[in-house]
């Protein structure tokens, strides 16, 4: 498209889609750390299996891991750039 | 806003418990008589055959179904294509026969089933009927150059300069325009499919987490295709992180890599699935409770669902969208210009100048 650009007036930072931007984004986050700690958990359970552990060393260990990825990850992400 | 916003977030949080119940009727019901989690299953899941409905009842009512191809290759036999009609009610044919819509060879050989399922079609279709819009679209723009848009072209436009303005140029900033092709083909893509798969008999493409899968799996490739130097060094020597940190620093940044576009992933195809999950399950407690006075209720809820729905399947298209543009952003992020996600008036000012 190049017919664009032209009559866009300043808006106020806090518009409507940028509202929606904010929610998406932050809802986002929350999914992550989700997927974040149920992804270390299930290769944590696979290894497990794998090796045949006693203990679930694997399990505890990357979910640890995940934990602290999580949360780095929304710190780095609500830090930067604003 | 705001308040819309709240109630919006709480309900979308809804059906991921909605979800349990579900299947916990399902094995309370006696099972002759009606199983709900077998019929959700079975309206969630890909199929051989494109089933619309049934006039009757099971046994001696009329299907309406739409047989499709099945396409099978085994390494014994080669290829063989035939219609599903002759997989129906179990039969088997050339040795292939369907086990819980797995295709699988009568003497246990091993199968790849290359058919064309419903989701086959149905992505077929929806690609089809995106070429029709879009072509009809970028006609009205070759026709009239710098006319106001006609017909189904404005009503296309804002949608196009919104993900242009408020996705792409305020998340990836001035390189913004080589990615607005995949941005805005996922975008409708998945808006679309969100849409077909509402309709009666539609097929649950977008909550079939193959195609999720290859959606992120997209993203993930295009964001790393685009990476420069800055973002790996931001993961393998993130600055001001002591040295003897790294080992640990390393792996949890190798793990945002995989986990951004894995929660992608499963974002929408949770989102998807769970809706069509929540309104035929308010569909089943008509025929859980077998009283025709439960209809009202059943009935005023799956609707609300079903409208909400058409909202979610905007908002998860805008979500998908909005994150791949974040993480391609993140990407191609140079390393001092971390204004560019703030201003968007600001990173489309550069971009102008290479534009024309």
């Amino acid at each position: 498209m190049p017919t664009d650009a032209a009559p866009r007036p300043d808006k106020p930072t806090d518009s409507g889609a940028d509202r929606l931007r904010n929610f998406a984004k932050y809802s986002g986050l929350g999914f992550q750390m989700l997927a974040t700690i149920g992804l270390c958990a299930w290769g944590g359970l696979k290894l497990d299996a794998h090796f045949q552990n006693k203990n679930p060393w694997y399990t505890i260990g990357l979910m640890v891991l995940g934990l602290v990825a999580a949360t780095y990850q929304v710190i780095r992400t609500l830090t930067r750039n604003e | 806003m705001k308040r819309l916003l709240i109630a919006l977030f709480c309900i979308l949080s809804l059906p991921v418990f909605a979800n349990e119940p579900a299947s916990t009727q399902a094995e309370a019901t006696d099972k002759e008589a009606f199983s709900p989690g077998e019929m959700i299953l079975h309206h969630i899941s890909d199929s051989h055959e494109w089933h619309f409905a049934t006039l009757g009842d099971e046994e001696h009512g009329t299907h309406l179904t739409l047989p499709l191809p099945v396409i099978a290759y085994q390494p014994t036999k080669g290829l063989s294509v035939f219609s599903s009609s002759r997989l129906a009610h179990g039969q088997s044919y050339n040795g292939l026969k369907l086990e819980h819509e797995h295709l699988v060879a009568e003497d246990g050989g091993h199968v790849y089933d290359f058919s064309i399922t419903k989701n086959v079609a149905s992505l077929l279709l929806s690609a089809l009927l995106l070429l029709l819009v879009f072509t009809a679209v970028a006609r009205g723009y070759g026709k009239n150059r710098n006319g106001a848009p006609r017909g189904i072209q404005s009503f296309f436009e804002p949608i196009i300069v919104f993900v242009r303005d408020e996705v792409a140029k305020k998340s990836i900033g001035p390189k913004y325009e080589r990615y607005m092709p995949y941005l805005l083909t996922i975008f409708f893509f998945i808006w679309f499919n969100n849409l077909l798969g509402l309709m009666p008999g539609g097929a649950n493409l977008t909550g079939n987490i193959a195609v999720t899968l290859t959606l992120a799996v997209l993203t993930l490739i295009i964001t790393l295709a685009s990476s420069n130097k800055y973002y790996w060094s931001h993961i393998f020597a993130t600055p001001g992180v002591p040295k003897a940190l790294l080992p640990i620093m390393i792996p949890v940044e190798l793990i945002g890599v995989v986990v951004k576009p894995f929660s992608l992933m499963v974002r929408l195809f949770a989102n998807i699935t769970a809706g069509h999950i929540v309104i035929l399950s308010f569909i089943s407690l008509i025929f859980i409770f077998r009283s025709a006075a439960v209809s009202p209720v059943s009935i005023a809820f799956g609707l609300f669902i079903n409208v909400l729905e058409l909202l979610v399947a905007i908002l998860q298209a805008y979500i998908f969208t909005l994150l791949t543009a974040m993480y391609i952003g993140g990407a191609v992020e140079e390393h001092h210009d971390a204004d560019h996600q703030i201003g968007g008036d600001n990173a489309a000012a550069p971009a102008h100048g290479h534009a024309h």
